[in-house]
C-alpha cells in the first residue's frame, strides 16, 4: 500500500513543481545565451531581467517545495481530504512513510534543477576558476578540496532545510491535538521544535569538542586557521546528528499519529 | 411498479395488502410461479427483509407456499383465492354502506346508487 | 459475530461530553436509520467508527476486529463533506480507488456516472458542489463493502436523485452487508428501513425494529420521532 501512496503523493507534487523545474531551466538557458552572444546595453538588460527569472523560479523551487510538503501533509492528514486519507486501508505509519519519501525525493530534485540550473547558466572554465579561488580565500590554509567543501556545503544545506521541514511536520501533529488555534500552535511548536533541534546539534557538537581538542578548536579560535581534519570531523558529526534529528523526529510523528488523530 | 406507502402503517402490512389485491385479482395465478424475494423488493422499491416479512405473512395463511429449491408459489388452492376475494369485496361494500350511512342514506338507496353509475 | 459492536462508547472534547456510554449492536443484512437533532452526536459516532476521531473510552468492532486497516476494508464511508483531491479527474478518481479498495467495482461506478449524467472525464475542479457529492456518492456505492456508512446522502440532492439514491441502496443491498444511513428526512427515507436508531444529547434513545415501532405507536417514524424531540 505504500507504493500506492507514494505514487499519487508524487503525482502531486510533479504536477504542481514541474513548471517551477521547467521555468528555471528555462531562464537558465536563456542567461546562458544572452551572455554569451555580442553583448549591448538591450542585450545586457534582458540577460539581467533573465538571471532575476532564473533566480526568482530558483527562490520558487525552495519555497514551494517546502510550502506544498508542508501544505500537502496537512490537507491529507488534517483537513477535508483526510476524510479519504484516513478511511483508506493503511497504517498511518505508511501514510507518514509516503509523506516523508515524497519530500525527500522532491527536495532532491529540486536541489538537482537548482544545481543543474546555476550551471547550465553559468558554468565555464574562468568562472570555476573564480569560484575556487574565492572559496580558497576562505578555506585558507587548509588542503581541503574545493570539491569536498562545495559537496559537503551542500550535503549540509539540503539536512538543515530537510532537519526543517521535519520540525515543521511534528510541529502541526502536535499543534493539531489543540482544539482552537491549531495553525497557529502548529507554526509555533515547529519553530520551538526547531530551535531546539538546533541547540541540540550545536551542543553535542562542543560535548564532542571536550573530547577532541581539534574540534574544540574551532569553538575557540577566532582566526580561520583550522586543522582542515577538525572541518571535516565536523561536517561528518554535524550530518549525523542531523540524520539521527531526522530519524528521531519521524519516529515521535509516527507515534504521535498512531494514538489517533481527531479530524474536524 | 412503484407503490405508495402511508408511514403511519408497517410497511410490510401495506405490502401483504397489495400482495393479496394481485393474487385476488389474477395478477399472479393459482399455483403460479413467483419472482424472488429480490427482484419482488426491486420492482417494488421496497426493503427486501419488508418483503420477506411480507411473503411470510401470506405464507402463514396458505396464500402461497415454498418448494425448498424453487422456490414461492401461489397455492393452488382456488377456493381459498376465491375465500380472499369474497372477504376483500364484503370489506369494499361495508366500507361503502358505512360511508352512505354517514351521509344518511341507507342500503336501498346506497344500490340504487351503485346501479347509476358506469361501470 | 455481529458486524459492529460498539461497547461504552464515549468521546469527549475540552471536558464536553459528546457520546455518552453509547452501546450498539447491528447484524449483517440490514438497512438502518440513524435519526437525531443536529448536534446529538450522530456525526462523532459516524467519525468514530471510521477512525477520524478517537474514542475517550469503549470500544468499537467490526466483524471482531479493533478499528484499524482490517476494518477499513470494509468499511464504505460517505461523508457530508467533499473528500476529494480536486485537482483529479473522476477518471482519475476511479483509479484511486481501485487501487486501494479490492472490493471496488469499475464497472458499476461507470454505469452509475452515466445514469447521474457525469462526465468521466472531467476535472472535479470544474464541477458544482453537488456533482460532486454525486461523484462521491457513486465511489462510494461502487464498492462490495460490508458496511456502508452515509451521513446525509440526501442532504443537497434534488428529489429524482433522492429517489435514485434510494433506489441504488435497495439494489445494492445482500444479506452479508448493512447501509447505516444518517439523516434528518426521516419521511424520505423511513419505508425502507429495517431498524432506527434515536440518538439525542449523546446518548441512544431507542433502537427498534421500524415496523414494529410503528405497530407499537401507530405513527409514522417521523411522527414518533418530533413528539419525542419536540423543540
Amino acid at each position: 500500500m505504500l507504493n500506492k501512496l507514494l505514487k499519487y503523493d508524487l503525482k502531486y507534487m510533479i504536477k504542481n513543481m514541474s513548471i517551477f523545474y521547467m521555468l528555471s531551466i528555462f531562464f537558465a538557458i536563456t542567461t546562458r545565451i544572452l551572455f554569451d552572444i555580442e553583448q549591448s546595453v538591450i542585450i545586457n538588460i534582458i540577460g539581467q531581467i533573465s538571471v532575476s527569472c532564473m533566480f526568482g523560479m530558483i527562490a520558487s523551487i525552495l519555497i514551494n517545495t517546502m510550502m506544498k510538503s508542508w501544505g500537502r501533509f496537512r490537507d491529507s492528514l488534517y483537513k477535508d481530504e483526510s476524510y479519504l486519507t484516513h478511511t483508506l486501508p493503511v497504517t498511518k505509519n505508511e501514510l507518514y512513510n509516503s509523506k516523508f519519501i515524497q519530500t525527500l525525493i522532491f527536495f532532491f530534485i529540486g536541489f538537482i534543477v537548482i544545481i543543474l540550473s546555476l550551471f547550465i547558466a553559468y558554468y565555464s572554465k574562468e568562472n570555476w576558476l573564480s569560484i575556487t579561488n574565492y572559496i580558497k580565500t576562505i578555506t585558507a590554509g587548509l588542503n581541503m578540496n574545493t570539491f569536498f567543501f562545495i559537496v559537503m556545503a551542500i550535503i549540509l544545506i539540503f539536512l538543515e532545510v530537510f532537519n526543517a521541514i521535519m520540525c515543521g511536520f511534528f510541529g502541526m501533529i502536535l499543534g493539531h491535538k489543540k482544539n482552537n488555534g491549531k495553525l497557529g500552535y502548529s507554526v509555533l511548536v515547529g519553530f520551538i521544535i526547531y530551535l531546539i533541534a538546533q541547540a541540540s546539534i550545536i551542543a553535542l557538537l562542543f560535548i564532542y569538542g571536550l573530547f577532541d581538542s581539534s574540534v574544540m578548536g574551532l569553538f575557540k579560535s577566532g582566526t580561520i586557521s583550522i586543522d582542515v581534519n577538525a572541518f571535516k570531523t565536523l561536517a561528518i558529526i554535524a550530518s549525523i546528528l542531523y540524520l539521527l534529528i531526522i530519524y528521531g523526529i519521524s519516529l515521535l510523528c509516527k507515534k504521535e499519529l498512531n494514538k489517533g488523530v481527531n479530524v474536524e | 411498479m412503484e407503490l405508495t406507502f402511508d408511514n403511519n402503517i408497517p410497511i410490510y402490512i401495506q405490502l401483504l395488502e397489495y400482495m393479496k389485491i394481485y393474487l385476488i385479482s389474477g395478477v399472479f395465478k393459482c399455483g403460479e410461479k413467483l419472482p424472488s424475494v429480490r427482484d419482488f423488493a426491486t420492482t417494488f422499491k421496497v426493503n427486501p427483509n419488508t418483503m420477506q416479512k411480507a411473503l411470510a405473512e401470506l405464507e402463514s395463511m396458505n396464500l402461497i407456499y415454498t418448494e425448498r429449491t424453487n422456490g414461492k408459489y401461489v397455492t393452488k388452492d382456488e377456493k381459498l383465492i376465491k375465500k380472499l376475494k369474497d372477504e376483500y369485496a364484503i370489506t369494499l361494500a361495508k366500507s361503502y354502506f358505512n360511508g352512505m350511512k354517514k351521509i344518511g342514506l341507507g342500503k336501498a338507496d346506497s344500490i340504487e346508487y351503485l346501479e347509476r353509475i358506469d361501470e | 459475530m455481529k458486524l459492529l459492536e460498539i461497547k461504552n462508547l464515549n468521546k469527549s472534547f475540552e471536558n464536553k461530553e459528546i457520546l455518552k456510554d453509547v452501546n450498539l449492536s447491528l447484524s449483517s443484512g440490514k438497512i438502518v436509520g440513524l435519526l437525531g437533532k443536529n448536534g446529538a452526536g450522530k456525526t462523532t459516532l459516524i467519525k468514530l467508527i471510521n477512525d477520524l476521531l478517537t474514542p475517550t473510552s469503549g470500544e468499537i468492532l467490526i466483524n471482531g476486529n479493533k478499528v484499524g486497516v482490517e476494518t477499513k476494508k470494509v468499511i464504505s464511508y460517505l461523508p457530508e463533506r467533499t473528500y476529494l483531491n480536486k485537482q483529479m479527474k473522476v477518471s482519475e478518481v476511479i483509479d484511486y480507488f481501485k487501487d486501494f479498495y479490492k472490493d471496488f467495482d469499475e464497472k458499476k461506478a461507470e454505469k452509475l456516472l452515466k445514469d447521474l449524467d457525469l462526465d468521466i472525464n472531467q476535472h472535479l475542479t470544474k464541477m458544482s458542489k453537488g456533482m460532486q457529492e454525486k461523484v462521491q456518492l457513486v465511489l462510494v456505492m461502487s464498492r462490495n463493502a460490508d458496511l456502508y456508512i452515509l451521513d446525509e446522502p440526501l442532504g443537497g440532492v434534488d428529489p429524482a436523485t433522492r429517489d435514485y439514491i434510494l433506489d441504488t441502496i435497495l439494489s445494492n443491498f445482500n444479506e452479508n452487508a448493512s447501509v447505516i444511513l444518517s439523516t434528518h428526512l426521516i419521511s424520505d427515507i423511513e419505508r425502507i428501513l429495517d431498524e432506527v436508531i434515536f440518538i439525542d444529547k449523546g446518548k441512544i434513545v431507542l433502537q427498534s425494529d421500524a415496523d414494529k415501532l410503528r405497530n407499537k405507536e401507530k405513527s409514522s417514524i417521523d411522527e414518533i420521532f418530533r413528539r419525542m424531540f419536540k423543540c
